[in-house]
């Protein structure tokens, strides 16, 4: 076993690392503002976080795993953990944009799209010339996703879809809303939903901002304000239906899997190593705080739990990357992760009392970050579900009280 | 054993639920907790006619001289709210360290008009410090004839934006470096005179400020009682008035159970009501438990006060339980809630950022079950 990330002795890795690393010098400036809270973005800070975006995606780098005739990279796994850990040292997240519908969707599309859909949707997401939300929940459904009332009817070449979506997306300019719909309502669950990438400037949708305490904190791409988004009639041609009609639950499971963390992550949350640092350096009465005893205990809970959160997205990322078969994984990172952000959120209140607390600039720790990170650890139960249904699915991926285990979706 | 609210207690239960459902709705709540509005002037000037800013203080200093369980009764409706303003600062706190640290002139002069409503204190202990306690204190206050300049900040103060003065936690002796309880002093510190300046405090907590003051100069007058003994004063006042506070969280764990297990009701995802399914009551039952740990740990303090018991112990519990179980409270309704449970027009974010808020206030859990495993020779 080597869980070494060091590529020192394979010389063609040596030199493609220093290339990342070059590229990344003179193509992502560490001295561009970026905003603390991740709901308080600029469009200016968008835009540059979009720049990036194209040109990663132009050399193969935004998503370098993804096959290169779609617009991926193509590249094996030592190359794909080089650029990750190469952006995540210049603390750019992937994608450097709030996407979340693009690595889906276009996974989603590659399993279960029609070569035609391959070719005509998955090269813009792959290459960052788009950015795709995921459409999902909505307001009776919330974790019961089978139950998507948004209608799409078939009408000569389209459909028309009507209905509402909420908690999606972020600010900003978006190209495509990956949606789930409903195309049977008399049908039976999960056999009457399906896909569709509708383009986000079809007449009919609207946008209106949500005012929520949290969206994200860990160091993914800034969101802004999170949205509810409204169809009213919005026509769609029939070719942007992915998978098949009625035949969406399946295409789901792929979605999901990724969703749910099945792709792993190498990532390093720096906005707790700062925190650490902050405790470090920052002094009362003449000592670090860190060396406070009880500072120093909460200090170590939070170290060792992140140890097990970043442990549990590289397995899952090895397994992922490696194609090995994988069973409760991905959704366990994601669990794992729910819980430890929400223990950190009281630890580090427990730590800095009011400072883990105030924003104000005067006395916010890392410029407000430390403090966006207690909010996310409260909000982070929910999201791509709740750690109540990712209690669920684990249980059936180990196949508890069942004969037969639920097998894990189907990935790229 | 007799474990109700007596006749009259709960009539001033009804009392103040009555006016918390009339004058700050739900939707009043999230509106003044969307803009971080800490004191509401005019709320202030009804409850205080309604005697509510002087529950504690003896009749003799104009205050209505109840009980420690009647006036918890009235704070435990205004944390269902929850409501803001300096109804404990200026209500409990400030009245109590007056009446422990204070001379007979001061405790004359100074504690009417707060029972009243028509002047607010509130109490500044800490300097900028990661806890609560003596060490908290750093601000050396210098003797010039026959007055004393004060330089420094206090950070975290809550409800300094809505006093009138400060009674503000400096040092006049030396450090000893053996007993850092030593040596501190209670002074009174307009927060009109010169050189302080107050401003509330952006974050997610609720009604904290910021006081600087700089070359201020209060006579030696202003000195609260006897110089240097200010933390033992300290110590007893929050004895006093800490089980009050506790009542206020265990209202706000309360409101918070109370329309989380409604929501279990009305909420149907896959086909029932949330509630049939047993991870959503597991989340429920957890919240019930954090609130009642609160609650009863809470009476039995303020009981004890009443009787004129030794009560350190009991206290030091109530405050790690209800900061404890207020904070949890809310994580379990967010539990049951998710998404819609984070949207600032949702009637748990205020409970959610107030229960953060009193969480640190005074000292924390650990903080607290630390002096209660003193308290009862661990």
């Amino acid at each position: 076993m080597n869980f070494d990330l060091n590529f020192a002795t394979n010389p063609d890795l040596v030199a493609f690392q220093d290339e990342v690393h070059t590229w990344l010098e003179e193509n992502a400036p560490r001295d561009v503002p970026r905003s603390a809270d991740p709901i308080l973005y600029t469009h200016e800070e968008f835009e540059w976080r979009r720049d990036i975006g194209r040109k990663l995606g132009a050399k193969g780098w935004l998503y370098p795993t993804f096959p290169s005739e779609y617009g991926g990279g193509g590249l094996d796994l030592d190359r794909a953990t080089i650029i990750q850990l190469a952006l995540d040292e210049h603390r750019i997240p992937v994608p450097p944009y709030y996407n979340s519908g693009g690595p889906l969707a276009a996974a989603s599309i590659l399993v279960w799209g029609t070569e035609e859909q391959k070719r005509f949707f998955v090269p813009p997401i792959l290459r960052g010339e788009t950015v795709t939300w995921q459409l999902l929940t909505e307001p009776q459904g919330g974790s019961d996703l089978a139950t998507v009332t948004t209608r799409a009817t078939k009408d000569g070449d389209d459909y028309v879809i009507n209905g509402q979506k909420v908690f999606v997306g972020g600010a900003y300019e978006f190209d495509y809303a990956w949606t789930i719909v409903n195309t049977d309502p008399l049908g039976p669950r999960h056999q009457n939903v399906s896909w569709l990438m509708v383009p986000a400037k079809s007449e009919g949708m609207t946008r209106q901002s949500l005012d929520l305490f949290t969206v994200h904190g860990a160091g993914e791409s800034p969101v802004g304000p999170k949205e509810a988004v409204f169809f009213d009639n919005v026509r769609v041609p029939a070719f942007n239906l992915v998978g098949g009609e009625n035949n969406g639950w399946k295409v789901a499971s792929t979605h999901l899997e990724y969703e749910h963390g099945g792709a792993g992550h190498l990532r390093n949350i720096w906005v707790l190593d700062e925190f650490f640092q902050y405790c470090k350096e920052t002094k009362f009465r003449g000592k670090p705080i860190s060396e406070n005893p009880d500072v120093r205990d909460i200090l170590a809970d939070v170290w060792a739990d992140y140890q097990v959160d970043k442990l549990l997205g590289m397995r899952t990322f090895w397994l992922h990357h490696t194609k090995r078969p994988m069973s409760y994984e991905g959704i366990q990172s994601t669990f794992y992760h729910r819980m430890f952000s929400l223990r950190t959120s009281q630890r580090i209140q427990q730590a800095l009392g009011y400072f883990g607390l105030v924003s104000d600039p005067q006395w916010t720790p890392n410029e407000g970050r430390t403090e966006v990170f207690v909010r996310y650890g409260l909000g982070s139960l929910h999201g791509g579900g709740t750690h109540d249904t990712d209690r669920v699915i684990m249980s059936r991926r180990m196949g508890l009280g069942r004969n037969a285990s639920e097998s894990a979706g189907q990935m790229v | 054993m007799d474990l109700s609210l007596t006749e009259s207690q709960q009539m001033l239960k009804a009392t103040a639920a009555e006016f918390v459902k009339t004058e700050v709705p739900t939707h009043v709540v999230t509106e003044l907790s969307r803009k971080n509005v800490g004191f509401v002037p005019e709320l202030w000037r009804k409850a205080a006619g309604l005697g509510w800013a002087g529950m504690l203080t003896p009749p003799q200093y104009g205050g209505a001289g109840l009980g420690y369980t009647d006036t918890a009764v009235l704070f435990e409706e205004l944390g269902r709210a929850p409501l803001v303003g300096p109804f404990f600062s200026s209500g409990v706190l400030a009245p109590l360290v007056i009446l422990e640290a204070g001379t007979e002139e001061q405790k004359q002069s100074l504690l009417p008009p707060l029972a009243r409503g028509e002047r607010i204190a509130t109490v500044a202990i800490s300097d900028p410090a990661p806890s609560f306690g003596a060490d908290s204190v750093l601000m050396t206050a210098a003797r010039d004839g026959d007055a004393y300049v004060l330089n420094g900040t206090k950070l975290f103060v809550h409800d300094a934006a809505a006093a009138d003065y400060l009674i503000c936690a400096v040092r006049t002796e030396p450090e000893d470096p053996n007993d850092l309880t030593r040596g501190i002093t209670l002074v009174v510190v307009e927060t009109g005179a010169a050189g302080v300046s107050v401003r509330n405090l952006e974050g997610f907590m609720a009604a904290v400020g910021q006081v600087d003051l700089s070359g201020v100069r209060v006579p030696a007058s202003a000195v609260l009682g006897t110089p240097g003994q200010g933390w033992p004063a300290l110590q007893r006042a929050m004895q006093r008035a800490l089980p009050v506070l506790c009542a206020y969280q265990v209202g706000g764990a309360q409101e918070v159970y109370e329309f989380t297990a409604d929501y279990t009701k009305t909420r149907v995802v896959f086909g029932q009501p949330i509630g049939r399914f047993q991870r959503v009551q597991d989340h429920v039952v957890e919240l019930v438990n954090n609130l009642d740990g609160a609650r009863w740990t809470t009476y039995e303090a303020l009981s004890k006060l009443d009787d004129h018991q030794p009560a350190a112990g009991n206290v030091h519990l109530a405050k790690a339980m209800a900061s404890d179980g207020y904070y949890q409270a809310c994580v379990n309704s967010l539990e049951v809630h998710a998404g819609v449970g984070t949207d600032r027009q949702h009637p748990l974010v205020p409970h959610v950022i107030m229960a953060r808020t009193l969480y640190s206030y005074l000292g924390d859990p650990r903080y607290h079950k630390r002096l209660m495993a003193d308290a009862v020779g661990l």
